[in-house]
């Protein structure tokens, strides 16, 4: 192979692709550079575009049948909705992104804002009313298509009520016949209980009828044209939009942090004034009581937080955040231990049983669990235990800004991360026992001759030729972790992408059906992603691949 | 023999290598088996594939279990491995997360604690040199072939300065031309080193021309000393003047004779008391000659 610069890069990139085990994109780049076209096209042909069809051809048998599937909140969501689903939520999450941003702004720049959002607002009332309109208008024209297409059937309706009618009073009479007929010994008395029998399955086959027109006038009017919905969904939308920007003008007019510091701050000048004034001793005492608690609640604004509302892109960071403690956790504990397994015998033979019985126990009742025995060490105040007011505060010790104050930490959390680092523990603290034991021994034969000490032994020639499968193990924890998590958020309501789930299970609406889809394919599309960065990692320290280089 | 008068640097003595058998009666794969090596002096111990005489050659080394009998080296019954002998394995047992030089660092920092970091670092670069690796010491095992491996397990066990060399079929998996080359690389180094060793194999050539004594093993169980052949090459030893030598076809054969013939009978073995032996060369008699007349007729 020539060096030139091109195909450095073309290299370097295979390379990449090649230690991220996407070896998908292996032939596009080829085909980029020009390599054996033929070749790379029937490879893209049998190993990108056949599965794409085969993905795709799934998602269409999705969309067909998800409607078809009644459930008790509302049909079956199909791919659109689920997409629309995530477009929602986006939304959502850009909105409040934005009412955070205007509680924060002070000086010029609020009233910058304040100007902007008053003009987007009047150009929207004016879309919207036009949108209000064309919704009036497709309303009414859809209400004549719709009467024009009942008016023969409600008339088809009204002729055989009438017909009934008729029929109904001529059954009557016939019966009453029958009956005088009976009382006078001209019939058997059975000939009434036949007729009787008779009409009430004419009556029957007559309701038959009558049902089927009223359930085709019915569905005529349950199914609006589809203009008519559009039309509505759009100015629905337009007024959701001014809402919002109400909303917006709101905080940033009255509950915008420097506003309302400059009220509270207002109101204890004209305290002041009064105080200075005043000679009534009461007044003297309830001014100078206000005047320290507005100072006080001043100073407490500049610390208050806009409470995060839990978009999706909050869960998902914060369910990140568990899984990635929990791992934590889980790996300290166990390559350390894993390495004592797997060096001594003894150490093995004593925690064995405790690995057999404990591994399989369900996160569940670890959660349960924990939340007993980790919840004690919050008593009798979570709120106000050390670990969270440390976790919580904008910035430690008054100046390095806390990064993760964001993430609002309660106990809730930290028994999530102990269920997933309980759950993730095994698959680590195994495999690396099993990488420890299963060192080559002529490594060891080496380290004896060399008369290599403890220590040496461990960490040049143990660690190194375990990492492999220590990693192999890290990489089985944190899938285990992070499906763990999504259960223990969902049962110990920790906020994240699990409860996310569980609340719009609660919900049952059709929006939260989709929902739920929504966070599945987040959870998974996550997971995959966690999943390679593993695998990365796993293959930068395997040595025997010729990807890894020091 | 001239050599008898130097110091000996190993001393094996009724050497025995007992497998315990779950039902009693337990089985000896080296019985009685008596060396003594000369300082300087280079063994060769030859024998069929499982005879035993990668057990001796681990029991040198400490890393296989003495059942009975002992080791001396230098003046000192062993008991557990240790740098002063260093052991080139079959296979090159590199560390492959660690580059040439971090490989032969990894004694070198144990046998020279109070050595300065220059004079550690000056040690592994002249062993490394030695066996030809000056350009390699900053690559990896997986950059290196399986004969420059072996190199660099060769750098690491002459860094440690042993007493005693021991190779354990150290060119068993390499291709003729290379196991040339390194056999040319432990004779330079013996001879410059003037180091005593002892090379476990079953190429009748090298064990010929490596060593100053072949010792034959008889077939196990119970291998032990069959006989002992002394190699009347001067050193320093010139690959092409060997093998040109009238006398090296002599000792071949008689190599072969024996591998063939001897070693196949049970109790044919012959230890002598003093665990010393005399060389046999002077009697390849008429015997050897006509096994060697035989197998030129049949190659023919």
């Amino acid at each position: 192979m020539a060096d030139t610069p091109k195909d450095k890069i073309k290299y370097g990139l295979l390379k990449f692709i090649d230690l991220s085990g996407f070896k998908v994109f292996d032939p596009p780049v080829r085909l980029a550079f020009g390599e054996d076209p033929k070749k790379q096209i029937s490879e893209i042909g049998k190993f990108m575009i056949l599965p794409i069809i085969f993905v795709s051809l799934c998602i269409f048998i999705w969309s067909a049948v998800a409607p078809t599937h009644k459930t008790k909140s509302g049909a079956a969501p199909t791919p659109k909705q689920v997409w629309g689903a995530w477009e929602d939520n986006s939304r959502f999450g850009e909105r409040e992104d934005e009412k955070l941003e205007d509680y924060e702004l002070s000086g010029e720049a609020r009233t910058a804002r304040i100007t902007e959002v008053e003009s987007r607002i009047s150009e929207l009332e004016a879309e919207s009313l036009k949108l209000e309109e064309a919704s009036t208008i497709a309303a009414e024209k859809g209400a004549a298509i719709t009467a024009k297409q009942i008016a023969p059937l409600s008339a088809q309706l009204d002729e055989l009520k009438a017909e009934i009618k008729t029929a109904k009073a001529s059954r009557k009479i016939a019966l009453e016949n029958l009956a005088a007929k009976v009382a006078a010994g001209e019939s058997p008395a059975s000939s009434v209980l036949t007729l009787v029998q008779q009409q009430s399955e004419t009556a029957e086959a007559e309701k038959e009828k009558r049902k089927i027109l009223d359930d085709q006038i019915k569905e005529i009017r349950d199914n609006p044209p589809e203009s008519i919905k559009a039309a509505q969904l759009a100015a629905n939308k337009a007024a959701d939009e001014i809402q919002h920007f109400k909303k917006r003008l709101d905080i940033l007019n009255t509950s915008n942090k420097e506003v309302k510091k400059a009220a509270l701050l207002a109101k204890v000048d004209t305290d002041e004034a009064i105080l200075a004034a005043s000679t009534d001793p009461s007044e003297i005492i309830s001014k100078s009581k206000s005047i320290v608690t507005n100072t006080e609640n001043a100073a407490s604004v500049d610390e208050q937080r806009f409470a995060p509302t839990a978009t999706i892109a909050w869960q998902t960071k914060r369910s990140l955040a568990t899984v990635f403690v929990g791992f934590l956790i889980a790996a300290i504990v166990a390559i350390p231990v894993g390495i004592m397994c797997g060096l001594n015998k003894i150490v093995m033979a004593c925690l064995t049983p405790i690995i057999s019985i404990f591994r399989p126990v369900s996160p569940v009742v670890w959660l349960l669990i924990f939340q007993i025995v980790v919840g004690a060490f919050f008593l009798p105040d979570p709120a106000k235990h050390p670990l969270f007011t440390t976790l919580n505060q904008d910035y430690w010790f008054g100046w390095i800004k806390n990064p993760i104050a964001f993430l609002n930490t309660n106990p809730a959390m930290i028994f999530s991360a102990c269920t997933v680092a309980m759950c993730a523990l095994w698959p680590a603290l195994v495999n690396t026992a099993l990488g420890v034991s299963a060192i080559d021994k002529d490594h060891l034969n080496v380290a004896r001759v060399l008369k290599l000490g403890f220590w040496a032994r461990l960490f040049k020639i143990v660690i190194p030729s375990s990492l492999p499968l220590v990693f192999a193990g890290l990489r089985i924890s944190l899938g285990v972790g992070w499906m763990v998590l999504i259960a223990a958020e969902a049962l110990s309501s920790s906020d994240g992408l699990g409860k996310f789930v569980w609340d719009e299970y609660q919900n049952g609406s059709s929006q939260s059906f989709a929902n739920i889809i929504l966070a599945c394919f987040i959870v998974g599309i996550i997971g995959f992603f966690l999943d390679r960065i593993m695998i990365i990692l796993q293959r930068l320290v395997s040595f025997d691949d010729g990807s890894s280089t020091a | 023999m001239s050599t008898t008068a130097l110091p000996r640097a190993v001393e094996i003595y009724n050497l025995v290598k007992e497998y315990p058998n779950p039902y009693g009666d337990d089985f000896r794969v080296v019985e009685n088996f008596n060396l003594n090596i000369q300082e300087g002096e280079f063994i060769s111990l030859i024998g069929h594939s499982g005879c035993g005489k990668s057990t001796v050659l681990t029991m040198l080394a400490g890393l296989n279990e003495i059942s009975d009998g002992g080791i001396i080296v230098g003046k000192k019954e062993i008991d557990s491995p240790g740098p002063d002998r260093a052991v080139v394995f079959q296979a090159p047992c590199l560390m492959p997360w660690l580059n040439a030089f971090q490989n032969v660092m990894l004694g070198v920092k144990n046998v020279y604690p109070h050595a300065t970091k220059a004079e550690r670092k000056q040690i592994v670069e002249h062993s490394l040199s030695v066996v030809g690796l000056a350009d390699a010491m900053k690559k990896y095992p997986r950059e290196l072939s399986g004969g420059l491996q072996q190199r660099v397990g060769i750098a690491r066990a002459i860094a440690l300065q042993p007493k005693v060399l021991l190779l354990d079929e150290p060119f068993g998996r390499l291709d003729s031309l290379t196991r040339m080359e390194l056999q040319d690389v432990i004779i330079d180094i013996l001879a410059r080193e003037k180091l005593t060793a002892m090379i476990v194999t079953h190429d009748v050539d090298e064990a010929v021309f490596m060593a100053d004594r072949c010792v034959m093993m008889s077939n196990g169980p119970k291998a032990g000393v069959g006989e002992i052949l002394e190699i009347g090459f001067p050193r320093p030893r010139n690959r092409v003047e060997v093998f040109q030598d009238p006398k090296f076809f002599e000792y071949r054969e008689h190599l072969l004779a024996f591998l063939e013939q001897r070693a196949h009978f049970k109790g044919s073995s012959r230890t002598f008391s003093n665990g010393d032996t005399m060389g046999y060369c002077d009697i390849i008699g008429e015997e050897l000659e006509k096994t060697a007349t035989a197998r030129a007729s049949s190659v023919a």
